[in-house]
C-alpha cells in the first residue's frame, strides 16, 4: 500500500499538468510595443477577474435577504447580471492575450509555423477585424441612445444608469481591438523573422 | 419547398463554416467573421447582380442586441459561477483523497480500482462541466493507479474517457444550463430530467467492469496485498465522500425543493467550494488569484462562442437557415418519432468535429421549434440531444476525450488501445439511448415531481 501512497505524492497536482496543455505551442515573436500592449490588457484583466468573487457575494447576501429577512431585491438581481456581463466581456481579451479561445487543431498542429503564422494572419483581418469592426460600429449609436435617453432599468426599484453596462460592451470590444493589433503586430514580425523558439536555440 | 438563393446562401455559410474550421482559427471569431461576410457578398450582389437576398446591414446590426440579450441573461450568470465550484473543487484536492479512499475500499474486488472512478466521476460531475479537464482529471487520478494493479491499459483508458465525459450531462452541468436557455425550458427541469439518465450510465459502466472483470480475470485483478477494510477505512471513505456529496446535495437539493433557483444555487455551490478547500488549507490569495483568472478564461471562451454563434445565427436565419431545416425535417417521409431518431443522429455525427458550445448554440435552436410543432416533450428531447451529444464525444476515430486521453496517459499507451478500450463504452452509451427512447419516463418522472409539485 505504501508504494500507492508514494505514486500519490508524487502526482503532480492537475492544474500543473492542465496548464501545459493549455499553451500554445504556436508562439510570436514579441516587440516592445506588444509587450506593452499585452501587459496592459493582461494588467485590465487582472483587475476585472475579481468580479467573480464580488457575484458570489452578491448572490449570497441576496438568498440571505429573500429566505432569512424574506426581502428580495430586485438592485442586487439586477447587479448579478451587470457583474457577470463585466466579467466575461472583459476577459474576451485577456482570454484572447492567453490564446485560450477554443481553436479545431487537428490540421492546424501538422502545419509549417510560417503556414500558421500566414492563416492567422488571414483570421486576423478576414475574420476578427471585421467583426469587431462591425460590432463596435453599431455598438456606438446603441451605448449613445442609452446614456442621451438616461436609460434606466424597467422595474421600479431597478439599478439606474443603464449605459454603463452597456458601455462596457464597446469598452471590452476597443480592449479586444487593442489586443488583436497587438497580435497582428506579432503575426507580421513572425512572418519576417520566423519563430522565436528556433532563434533561441539556434 | 422551392430553394431560392438566399437558402442556397444559408447553405453555403454552414458549409463554410465546417470548412474554414480545420484553418485552426479560433471558432468564436470564426462565426462572427462569416456572418459579417456573408452580409457583406448578400449587400454587394443586391447592389450590382441585381439579386434579392434581402440581407442587409440594417438587419445583421441587430446583433449588437442580440449580444446585449446574452449580457443581460439572468439564466446564465450560473454558468460562471458553476464554472468558479468546478476549479475550486479542483483546487481543493477533493478528488485525490477520494481515490486514494474508494481505491482502498473498492480496490480488494476485482475491477474494484475502475469501480471507483466511475463513482468519483459521478461524484465530480459538478466540477467538470468541460470535458477536457474531466478527463484529465480523471486519467491522472486514475490510469497509472490502474495500470500498477495491473488492469489492461484498454479498460483503464475506456473507463476513464467514458466516465470523463458523464461531467457534461450530470448536474449541475453548464452545458445543460446553455441547453435550457436555447431552447426555453426551465434549468431545473433540465438538471433534474438528467439525473436518472446520468446515475444509469453510471450504473451500466460499473455492471459492464465487474462482468469485465469477472470473465476475463486478467483484465482487472484483484491485488494480493490489499488492506483489510477496516473501521478506520470506512471512516475515511465517509469523511472524503461528505463535502462534495453534500455540496452536490446542497445545489441539486435547494433546486429540487424549490427553495433557490439554479443560479441562486451556483452561487451557493461557489460559495461552498470556497470554504472547502479554505477549510482543507488549500487556498491562498495567489491560488485565489489562479481560481478567478482560470474561471474567466473558461466563461471567457465559452461567452465567446455564445458572440460568435449569435452573429452566426442572425444571420443565417437572415437567409431563412430555419426554414431549410425545418422543410428537410418536415420533409421526412416518417412520424415524428423517425424525424427525432434522424436528428439525434445527425447530432451524434456533428459531435464529432464539432464541440457541444456550437452545436448547443446553432443548431439546438433551430431545431427545438419543429419538436414543438411535432408535439415531442422539449425536456426529454434535449435530454436525449446531451445524451447523444456525449456519445459522440467518446466514439472512435475523432471523438474529444480520446484525443485529451491521449495526451495524458503513460507512454506506452497507443490511439488503438484507447479506442479498443472505448468500444464496449460506447455500446453502453447506445443501448442508454435506446432504452431512454422506449422509456421516456426516466426522464420526465423526476421533473414531474420536482419543486413541490
Amino acid at each position: 500500500m505504501s508504494k500507492v501512497n508514494e505514486l500519490e505524492h508524487s502526482m503532480p497536482h492537475i492544474n500543473e499538468l492542465i496548464e501545459p496543455l493549455d499553451e500554445s505551442t504556436f508562439v510570436l515573436q514579441e516587440i516592445p510595443i506588444t509587450r506593452m500592449i499585452d501587459r496592459f490588457v493582461m494588467a485590465v484583466g487582472g483587475v476585472f477577474n475579481w468580479i467573480w468573487v464580488i457575484l458570489i457575494i452578491v448572490i449570497i447576501t441576496n438568498v440571505v435577504l429573500r429566505y432569512v429577512f424574506s426581502q428580495g431585491m430586485i438592485e442586487l438581481e439586477e447587479l448579478q447580471w451587470h457583474l457577470f456581463a463585466i466579467g466575461w466581456l472583459v476577459g474576451l481579451s485577456s482570454t484572447f492575450i492567453l490564446d485560450g479561445h477554443v481553436r479545431v487543431d487537428v490540421v492546424h498542429d501538422k502545419l509549417k509555423y510560417k503556414t500558421k503564422a500566414w492563416l492567422e494572419l488571414i483570421g486576423l483581418l478576414v475574420f476578427l477585424f471585421p467583426f469587431i469592426g462591425f460590432v463596435t460600429y453599431y455598438s456606438i449609436p446603441f451605448v449613445e441612445l442609452s446614456w442621451s435617453t438616461s436609460e434606466t432599468s424597467t422595474s421600479a426599484n431597478g439599478l439606474s444608469a443603464r449605459w454603463v453596462v452597456k458601455g462596457f460592451l464597446l469598452f471590452s470590444f476597443a480592449l479586444l481591438n487593442l489586443a488583436a493589433a497587438s497580435r497582428f503586430i506579432k503575426v507580421i514580425v513572425s512572418l519576417k523573422n520566423g519563430s522565436p523558439i528556433n532563434n533561441n536555440t539556434v | 419547398m422551392e430553394y431560392e438563393l438566399s437558402h442556397l446562401m444559408a447553405m453555403g455559410l454552414f458549409a463554410s463554416f465546417i470548412i474554414f474550421l480545420f484553418i485552426g482559427y479560433p471558432v468564436a471569431w470564426l462565426m462572427g467573421g462569416l456572418a459579417i461576410m456573408f452580409t457583406a457578398i448578400s449587400v454587394f450582389s443586391d447592389t450590382y447582380f441585381d439579386t434579392f437576398i434581402g440581407l442587409d446591414w440594417g438587419y445583421s446590426s441587430i446583433m449588437v442586441a442580440r449580444i446585449y440579450a446574452v449580457m443581460n441573461n439572468w439564466i446564465l450568470v450560473a454558468l460562471p459561477m458553476f464554472i468558479f465550484m468546478g476549479i475550486m473543487l479542483d483546487r481543493s484536492g477533493i478528488a485525490e483523497d477520494l481515490m486514494t479512499n474508494l481505491a482502498k475500499l473498492f480496490g480488494r474486488m476485482r475491477g474494484g480500482i475502475a469501480i471507483a472512478v466511475v463513482f468519483i466521476g459521478v461524484l465530480l460531475a459538478a466540477s467538470t462541466g468541460i470535458i477536457g479537464a474531466a478527463v484529465v482529471l480523471l486519467a491522472i487520478l486514475g490510469v497509472p493507479l490502474m495500470l500498477k494493479h495491473n488492469y489492461s491499459p484498454q479498460l483503464a483508458c475506456g473507463v476513464v474517457c467514458a466516465t470523463g465525459t458523464l461531467g457534461i450531462l450530470i448536474p449541475p452541468s453548464i452545458m445543460l444550463v446553455m441547453m435550457a436557455d436555447q431552447v426555453r425550458v426551465s434549468v431545473g427541469d433540465l438538471f433534474m430530467g438528467a439525473v436518472f439518465p446520468g446515475l444509469l450510465l453510471g450504473a451500466l459502466y460499473a455492471i459492464y467492469i465487474l462482468i469485465h472483470a469477472w470473465i476475463v480475470p486478467g483484465a482487472a485483478p484483484a491485488p494480493i496485498d490489499a488492506e483489510p477494510v477496516s473501521a478506520r477505512l470506512l471512516y475515511n471513505v465517509v469523511l472524503a465522500i461528505i463535502p462534495t456529496a453534500g455540496l452536490i446535495f446542497l445545489v441539486l437539493g435547494s433546486i429540487f425543493f424549490g427553495i433557490a433557483t439554479p443560479t441562486e444555487a451556483s452561487g451557493v455551490g461557489a460559495l461552498g467550494a470556497t470554504l472547502l478547500a479554505l477549510f482543507r488549507g488549500r487556498l491562498s490569495i495567489a491560488g485565489m488569484r489562479d481560481v478567478v483568472q482560470q474561471t474567466t478564461k473558461t466563461t471567457s471562451y465559452i461567452f465567446a462562442l455564445f458572440v460568435g454563434a449569435t452573429a452566426f445565427s442572425l444571420v443565417l436565419r437572415g437567409l431563412g437557415g430555419d426554414e431549410v431545416i425545418e422543410s428537410a425535417l418536415t420533409g421526412l417521409p416518417f412520424g415524428p418519432q423517425g424525424v427525432v431518431i434522424v436528428v439525434l443522429a445527425a447530432v451524434f455525427i456533428l459531435g464529432f468535429f464539432l464541440d457541444w458550445i456550437e452545436i448547443t448554440l446553432i443548431l439546438l435552436p433551430l431545431i427545438a421549434p419543429v419538436m414543438i410543432s411535432l408535439d415531442i416533450d422539449l425536456v426529454w428531447f434535449t435530454i436525449m440531444f446531451a445524451v447523444c451529444l456525449q456519445t459522440s464525444f467518446i466514439t472512435p476515430p475523432v471523438g474529444f476525450a480520446l484525443f485529451y486521453m491521449k495526451g495524458v496517459v503513460p507512454k506506452g499507451i497507443d490511439m488503438v488501445m484507447i479506442y479498443k478500450g472505448i468500444i464496449p463504452f460506447v455500446l453502453l452509451q447506445m443501448l442508454t439511448v435506446v432504452i431512454l427512447f422506449n422509456l421516456p419516463s426516466i426522464i420526465t418522472w423526476l421533473p414531474s415531481v420536482a419543486y413541490g409539485n
